[in-house]
C-alpha cells in the first residue's frame, strides 16, 4: 500500500480539522449523570460476591485458618485457600515476561507482606463473605518484618523501573566536584506513595466453558489477557475484557494485580460469575505503591554558577520476592547540562508489596530531589533559581549528547515566569509577608518527562452511508482517550467527528497498547492516524481506478480527503463522496488498519522529552507552621496538543499530585507488625479541594518533526515533576528553612 | 411490637422496602444491590470520599448532602432521598447541574462525579461557599478548580420537597435484628432501660462505619431521629439548646442566623467538621457520646461551659460537658442514660470567642490540635477565662495555668503570650501521625495567640480560609 498523501500532512493545520479544537469530554455526560458503567458496577444474573482475606502480618506463615467456622456460616459457598483452589497452569511466580510480576495467588502459607491474600470466601452476599472472611481468624508464625529503608542490606540492582541501567555517567564527577567552586551535598528522603485511584480495583469473572468474560480496569487489555490466559492455559483471545472507564489507574492498573486474578479463579471454583472488590485498606500493597526512596545529591559549579558535576544516588526499595526500583535517579539525565553526569541505584528488599509505577515513576521522585538541590545551589551561587536554570539549560540531552527533537523550555520558563511576576522575587528567604502576618515563598522548578511510544493497532471502517467506524482496544482513565482519539480518528478519516464512531475500551478490538508512560495518546493515537490513513487509500484507489469517478487517474497521491469526500489536490472542486465511491463499487464498506511503534532512527538520533516549569507561591504561618500553596502556574510544552482541555485538565490533575507529593502523601508503617497505619482515605492524606491553590496551566507552542507522524509528546505525568519541588522551594523561600524530608509538614517547619 | 415496612421517596417515588429487610444495612448496598442503581459510587466505605454522596430532600426544602455508605436504610424511613439517577431537566436531559459540571471539564475519570453532582446539587439552592460544599468529595484527577469553576456557574434553584409517606413505625425487624425508632422520649428511655446494649444510633456516621467498612450486624439498634425532643432547636436569651439528635447542618444555619459572639467562630469551626455530608448526619450527641479527645466540637463546649441533660426512666440530670467527659473515649452515661441536649449559654456582647481548629489537611480530617477560648473582658481587663483544648492529651482539658495568668490581667497581647508561654504546664501532647509533641505544643501557643488577632483584628483573615 503506498504512503497516503495524509501522512505527510501536518494535520492539526488542515482547514476543519478536529485535532487541536477544545471538544469537551465525550463521555462527560454519562459521567455526570451516572450512566458510565465501571467494573463493579456489572452484575450478571447468578453472581456470588468474593471477599479476601488479608494478612495482618507482613512476614511468616499462616499457621491455621477456621475453615469451619467460615464455611458453615450462612451464605458462605466456598472458601479458597492454597489447599483448595482451581489449579493454575503457570506458577503465579515465574517471570514470564518483563512486565509478569509475581502474584500472591494462595500458592502457598507464606505471607510476603501485609495485607497479602490469604484466603478468598465466597458468598451470597458480600456481607455474608466478608463474615466468612472474618470467621477464618487466621493464626500465624511471625518472623520478623524488614520494614526500614536503612537498617535492611542494600545491593545494587542491573537494572531499575522499566528495565533501565541503574548507573549510567558521562564525563568525570569526581573531578567536577574537585574542580568546583561552590558545592552543593545532600540527602533527600520520599516516602511511600500509594496510588488510590478513586475507583478499587473491581473484576465481574464469568467463566463459560475455557472463555471468560472479565469487567475489570485495566490500563493494559492485551497484556491482561496475556497474562490470564498463561496463567489458566486458555488462549488469550478466549478472554473478553471490558474496561471503559476506569475510575483512576495511575499505574497500578497496569498490569492484572493478584486480586483480580483471585477473582477470576474463584468464579472458576464455583462455577459462577463472581464478584470481587477490594476495600479501600486492601489496596495499600497487592496493586503497587511507589517506593520511598533516599536520595543523595552532589552538586558542583563554578564561580560563575556553571555547573561542573551532578551525582545522582537513589537508594530505594522492592520487594522481598520481586524486582522493581524506583528510577529516580534518571531525573538528572536529561535536564541541566553539565559536563560529568553520574546516576546510579541501591536497593533493599522490604517485607511490603511489590513496588510498581506510579504517575511519573523515577521522574517525580527524582524531580523531587533535583530540583530542590539545583534550588540550593542557585541560593549558594548567589543566583536567582531561574537565571541559575538559563545558565545551565541543556541545549542537547546532556548524559547522551544528542539533539532534542524539540524543546521548548526556554519559552516555558519566559511564558510560566511572566504569567507568575516571578521577576519581582527576593533573592533571600524569608523577606516577604502578608497582611495577616504570613510567610510568602516563591519557588520555581523544571518539569520533564520523556516522549514515549509504545505499539497498538487501531482498524477503520468506511461505510456507504458516509459514516466512519474507528475501533481500537484503548484505555479511558480519565486522561480523556474517547475524546482525544475520536478527534485522530475523524482527521484520519476525513470525517467530521459527528460521522466518526469510535469503539473502544474492550479486548476484542485491536489492541491498543497500554495507557501508560503518558504515551497511550501518541501511540493508540499514531495506530488510530494509520488506520484512517490506510482506509482512505484503500477507498482512494478505488476511485482513481475506475473511469466513471471524476477522480479517475488522479493517482494516489493527488488525493485529498476531507469532509467526507476524496478530491484531486490540484483541484479540489473535481471529487466526489465517500458514499458515491463505496456505492458504484457496490461495497457496503471498505476496511484498512493502522499500527505504530516507535521509530528506532529517530529515537537513536534524538533525545525525546517534554519539558515544562512551574512556578509556586506558599504561605506558612510562622506561629503554626501551617502551609498552603496559594498559587501554581505551570508552563509546559508537548508537542502537538489534540485537545486544549482535555491537557489543561492533565496539567492541572498532574500539578495537584505535585502538591500532594510535596506536602501530603506518606504511608505510615508500623515496624513492628509491618503493617501500614494510615491504610484509608482519611489518613492518608490526598489533597481536598480546599487545600488546592489557584492553578495555571499555559500550553506553550512546540512543533516536533520526530518523536512521531503527529508530534504528539504526552502530558499525563509531567504535571508532577518540577511542581513538588517548586512548592519544596517556596517553603525555603518563605522560611529559610531547607526540609529535605517529604512530604514536608508542618512539624518541621515550628520547633 | 409488630414489624413494619421501610418506606420512603426515592428521586420522588415512594418505595415500600420487602419486610425482612435489615434496617440496619447501609443505603449503599441497598442503592447498588436490590435497587440497581449503580450510578452512586463506593469509594471508601468509610465516608472519606464522597464518592457514594446522595442527597436528602428535607420538608423545609433543604437539600442535604449525605454519604449513603453511613446511612442505614432505617434512617431513611419516612424521608426522601435523591441520587444522580434522579437528577434530570424537565424534558428527560441531564440536570443542568450535571451538564454544566460536564461543559466545565469538571470529570475526568468519573468515578467521584456522581458523588459531586449531588453535592453541587444540594448547593444550589443556596449561595454558600462552593468549597464548602465541595468538602466531602475526594477527586484525585481534575485538581478540583473546573468543578469549583463549574459550580460558580451553576444556576440557584429553589427545591420542592419531595413527597415523604406519612408513617408511625416504631419498629423494623429483619432475622436476628431490631431496629427501633421510637417516637418520644419516654419510648426511647424505656427501650434504653431495656436494651442497654443497643446501639444509639443519631447520625450514624461512627456507627455506621461498623455496618459499611466492618459490616457488622447490630442486633438491636435505637434509633433517635423520630424522638421529636431530641431533635429540638431552641435559642432564647439565656442559651442555645440542642437536641442532642440535631445534625450539624441545622446547629450551623442557626448559628449563622444568630448575634452572638459565638456565633461567628462556632460557625466557622463546624464548617470545618468533617464535610457536608458528615454534617449531614452527624450530630452533637455522637460527638459527646464517642467523647474522643479529638472530638472537633469537645473543646468549644467545654470552654464555653456548655452543659448536658442527662435522662432516664428514674432521673433527669443536668451536668457540664466538662464533668461529663470522663477520660480516653469515655463519659459519665449510666447505661440506661441518653443525652437529650446541650446546652451552650449565651455570651456577653463585649465576650471575646475564639475556636480554632489545626490538621494537615484543610477539610476532611480530624483535628490535630484544637483550642478554643471565651474570655469576659470588661473595661480593659479579663474577668473570667476559660481555655479548652483537644488533641494535646488524653481527654479534652482546660487549660488551668494559662487561665489563671488571663485572669484579672489586662486584654492585652503581652498577657495572652504570657498565658501561652503557659500553656506547657497544662498539657502533655503525644506524638502521633499528625504531628510531634513538641510541634503540638508550638501550634497550642500559637492557636491561643490568634485569639487576640482574630478579637483585635477581624479584617485580616487568618490562613485556614482559603
Amino acid at each position: 500500500m503506498s504512503e497516503n498523501t495524509l501522512a505527510q500532512a501536518p494535520v492539526h493545520l488542515r482547514q476543519g480539522s478536529s485535532i487541536g479544537q477544545p471538544l469537551t469530554r465525550r463521555d462527560g455526560v454519562l459521567k455526570v449523570t451516572g450512566g458510565a458503567v465501571y467494573a463493579a458496577d456489572n452484575h450478571p444474573p447468578g453472581l456470588l460476591h468474593a471477599v479476601l482475606a488479608v494478612s495482618t502480618i507482613a512476614r511468616g506463615r499462616v499457621a491455621a485458618l477456621d475453615l469451619a467456622a467460615a464455611r458453615a456460616h450462612p451464605g458462605v459457598v466456598e472458601v479458597m485457600t492454597p489447599g483448595h483452589k482451581p489449579a493454575l497452569a503457570q506458577d503465579p511466580d515465574e517471570k514470564a515476561g518483563p512486565f509478569a510480576f509475581r502474584l500472591d495467588l494462595l500458592q502457598d502459607d507464606r505471607v510476603r507482606y501485609a495485607n497479602q491474600s490469604i484466603a478468598v470466601v465466597i458468598a451470597e452476599t458480600i456481607e455474608a463473605a466478608t463474615e466468612g472472611a472474618a470467621l477464618l481468624a487466621p493464626r500465624y508464625e511471625v518472623e520478623p518484618a524488614r520494614m526500614d529503608l536503612h537498617d535492611a542490606e542494600s545491593f545494587f540492582p542491573a537494572v531499575v523501573g522499566a528495565g533501565t541501567p541503574a548507573a549510567e555517567h558521562h564525563g568525570d564527577v569526581d573531578a567536577g566536584m574537585a574542580a568546583a567552586a561552590v558545592r552543593v551535598e545532600a540527602t533527600y528522603d520520599t516516602s511511600a506513595q500509594y496510588h488510590n485511584a478513586m475507583e478499587p480495583h473491581a473484576i465481574v469473572a464469568v467463566w463459560d466453558g475455557d472463555k471468560l468474560r472479565l469487567d475489570t480496569p485495566s490500563q493494559g487489555m492485551a497484556m491482561a489477557q496475556a497474562r490470564i490466559a498463561g496463567l489458566f492455559g486458555i488462549p488469550p483471545e478466549n478472554i473478553h475484557i471490558r474496561s471503559p472507564f476506569l475510575g483512576g489507574g495511575f499505574g497500578s492498573k497496569g498490569m492484572i494485580s493478584g486480586p483480580q486474578v483471585l477473582g477470576i479463579m474463584a468464579a472458576k471454583l464455583v462455577g459462577r460469575p463472581v464478584k470481587l472488590v477490594l476495600r479501600r485498606e486492601q489496596m495499600y500493597g497487592p496493586v503497587g505503591h511507589r517506593a520511598p526512596t533516599r536520595q543523595t545529591l552532589r552538586l558542583g559549579a563554578d564561580a560563575g554558577g556553571a555547573l561542573t558535576a551532578i551525582g545522582h544516588h537513589t537508594k530505594t526499595a522492592s520487594s522481598s520476592f520481586d524486582d522493581f526500583f524506583e528510577p529516580a535517579s534518571g531525573a538528572s539525565h536529561s535536564l541541566y547540562a553539565s559536563p560529568a553526569i553520574a546516576t546510579s541505584h541501591e536497593g533493599v528488599r522490604l517485607d511490603t508489596g511489590t513496588p510498581l509505577f506510579m504517575r511519573a515513576p523515577g521522574e517525580a521522585t527524582g524531580s523531587i530531589a533535583l530540583e530542590s538541590a539545583i534550588d540550593e545551589m542557585a541560593d549558594a551561587c548567589g543566583m536567582d533559581p531561574l537565571t541559575f536554570r538559563l545558565k545551565n539549560y541543556a541545549e542537547v540531552e546532556p548524559i547522551s549528547g544528542k539533539p532534542f527533537s524539540s524543546k521548548a523550555l526556554r519559552q516555558c520558563y519566559e511564558q510560566g515566569a511572566a504569567r507568575f511576576g516571578w521577576a519581582s522575587r527576593p533573592l533571600a528567604p524569608r523577606m516577604m509577608r502578608d497582611a495577616a502576618g504570613m510567610l510568602v515563598g516563591w519557588g520555581m522548578g523544571t518539569a520533564t518527562f520523556p516522549a514515549l511510544m509504545f505499539q497498538a493497532k487501531a482498524r477503520a471502517t468506511l461505510r456507504r452511508d458516509g459514516t466512519g467506524l474507528m475501533e481500537i482496544g484503548a484505555h479511558d482513565m480519565g486522561q480523556g482517550a474517547w475524546t482525544a482519539l475520536a478527534q485522530i480518528a475523524a482527521d484520519g478519516l476525513g470525517l467530521d467527528i459527528d460521522q466518526v464512531e469510535f469503539r473502544s475500551g474492550t479486548s476484542d478490538l485491536p489492541d491498543g497498547g497500554i495507557a501508560g508512560g503518558s504515551a497511550h495518546t501518541a501511540t493508540a493515537g499514531m495506530a488510530v492516524h494509520g488506520a484512517g490513513a490506510d482506509v482512505i487509500a484503500r477507498l482512494a484507489e478505488l476511485a482513481t481506478g475506475d473511469e466513471r469517478s471524476p477522480l479517475f487517474g488522479a493517482g494516489n497521491a493527488g488525493v485529498v480527503a476531507r469532509g467526507g469526500r476524496l478530491s484531486r489536490r490540484d483541484d479540489e472542486a473535481r471529487g466526489e463522496s465517500y458514499a458515491d465511491i463505496l456505492d458504484r463499487a457496490g461495497l457496503a464498506g471498505i476496511e484498512g488498519s493502522g499500527g505504530s511503534a516507535a521509530n528506532p532512527v529517530a529515537q537513536s538520533a534524538y533525545a525525546m522529552h517534554a519539558h515544562g516549569a512551574v512556578f509556586a507561591e506558599v504561605k506558612v504561618d510562622p506561629d503554626l507552621g501551617q502551609i498552603r500553596v496559594t498559587r501554581l502556574v505551570g508552563a509546559f510544552a508537548a508537542g502537538t496538543i489534540i485537545n486544549p482541555r482535555m491537557v489543561r485538565s492533565q496539567y492541572y490533575g498532574g500539578m495537584i499530585w505535585g502538591l500532594s507529593f510535596a506536602l501530603l502523601e506518606k504511608a505510615v508503617t508500623d515496624r513492628r507488625s509491618g503493617r501500614i497505619m494510615n491504610a484509608d482515605l482519611g489518613e492518608y492524606h490526598v489533597p481536598v479541594n480546599a487545600d488546592v491553590p489557584s492553578v495555571e496551566a499555559i500550553l506553550v507552542e512546540e512543533r516536533d518533526a520526530h518523536v512521531n507522524a503527529l508530534g504528539i509528546k504526552g502530558v499525563g505525568e509531567i504535571g508532577i515533576t518540577g511542581t513538588a519541588g517548586a512548592i519544596a522551594n517556596a517553603v525555603w523561600h518563605a522560611t529559610g528553612r531547607r526540609v529535605r524530608q517529604f512530604p514536608i509538614t508542618l512539624d518541621r517547619l515550628i520547633d | 411490637m409488630a414489624s413494619e415496612q421501610i418506606s420512603f421517596c426515592l428521586n420522588g417515588q415512594v418505595v415500600v422496602l420487602p419486610p425482612t429487610t435489615s434496617a440496619a444495612s447501609s443505603l449503599l448496598d441497598w442503592l447498588r444491590g436490590p435497587a440497581g442503581l449503580r450510578g452512586t459510587k463506593e469509594g471508601c466505605a468509610e465516608g472519606d470520599c464522597g464518592a457514594c454522596t446522595v442527597a436528602l430532600e428535607e420538608p423545609d426544602g433543604a437539600r442535604v448532602p449525605i454519604n449513603a455508605c453511613l446511612t442505614l436504610l432505617g434512617q431513611m424511613h419516612g424521608r426522601a432521598i435523591r441520587t444522580v439517577e434522579g437528577l434530570r431537566d424537565a424534558a428527560g436531559g441531564p440536570h443542568p447541574v450535571a451538564r454544566i459540571l460536564a461543559e466545565h471539564d469538571g470529570t475526568q475519570c468519573g468515578f467521584c462525579t456522581p458523588g459531586i453532582v449531588m453535592s453541587a446539587w444540594a448547593a444550589v439552592t443556596g449561595d454558600g461557599d462552593p468549597h464548602e460544599a465541595l468538602a466531602g468529595n475526594l477527586c484525585r484527577c481534575t485538581g478540583y478548580r473546573p468543578i469549583v469553576a463549574a459550580m460558580a456557574a451553576m444556576p440557584r434553584e429553589v427545591a420542592t420537597p419531595a413527597p415523604v409517606p406519612a408513617s408511625t413505625a416504631a419498629c423494623f425487624h429483619a432475622p436476628g435484628q431490631a431496629f427501633h425508632l421510637p417516637r418520644g422520649l419516654h419510648a426511647l428511655l424505656s427501650l434504653r432501660a431495656a436494651h442497654p446494649d443497643a446501639w444509639l444510633l443519631a447520625g450514624g456516621t461512627d456507627l455506621g462505619l461498623r455496618v459499611s467498612e466492618h459490616r457488622e450486624r447490630p442486633p438491636e439498634v435505637i434509633c433517635l431521629l423520630a424522638v421529636p425532643e431530641l431533635q429540638a432547636l431552641h435559642i432564647d436569651a439565656h442559651g442555645i439548646r440542642i437536641g442532642a439528635a440535631v445534625p450539624y447542618h441545622r446547629l450551623l444555619a442557626a448559628l449563622r442566623g444568630l448575634d452572638d459572639p459565638i456565633a461567628a467562630p462556632f460557625a466557622r469551626l463546624l464548617a470545618r467538621l468533617g464535610s457536608a455530608q458528615i454534617r449531614g448526619l452527624g450530630t452533637l450527641g455522637g460527638n459527646l457520646g464517642t467523647a474522643s479527645p479529638i472530638g472537633d466540637m469537645l473543646p468549644p463546649l467545654v470552654a464555653l461551659g456548655a452543659e448536658v441533660t442527662i435522662a432516664s426512666l428514674c432521673a433527669t440530670r443536668r451536668m457540664a460537658v466538662e464533668a461529663f467527659l470522663t477520660g480516653y473515649r469515655t463519659n459519665a452515661l449510666a447505661p440506661d442514660e441518653v443525652v437529650t441536649e446541650v446546652i451552650i449559654p449565651r455570651a456577653g456582647p463585649g465576650d471575646v470567642v475564639a475556636m480554632e481548629k489545626l490538621s494537615r489537611r484543610h477539610d476532611q480530617d480530624i483535628t490535630a490540635v484544637g483550642l478554643s477560648a471565651w474570655l469576659r473582658v470588661v473595661e480593659g481587663r479579663i474577668r473570667a477565662a476559660r481555655v479548652a483544648l483537644g488533641g494535646v492529651g488524653p481527654r479534652v482539658l482546660r487549660a488551668t495555668a494559662a487561665e489563671h495568668v488571663l485572669m484579672g490581667a489586662p486584654w492585652s497581647l503581652e498577657t495572652v503570650r504570657a498565658a501561652a508561654r503557659m500553656l506547657d504546664r497544662d498539657i502533655a501532647p503525644l506524638d502521633d501521625l499528625r504531628g510531634s509533641g513538641a510541634w503540638r505544643r508550638a501550634a497550642a501557643a500559637g492557636l491561643l495567640e490568634r485569639v487576640w488577632w482574630r478579637a483585635t483584628r477581624p479584617d485580616v483573615e487568618p490562613m485556614e480560609a482559603l
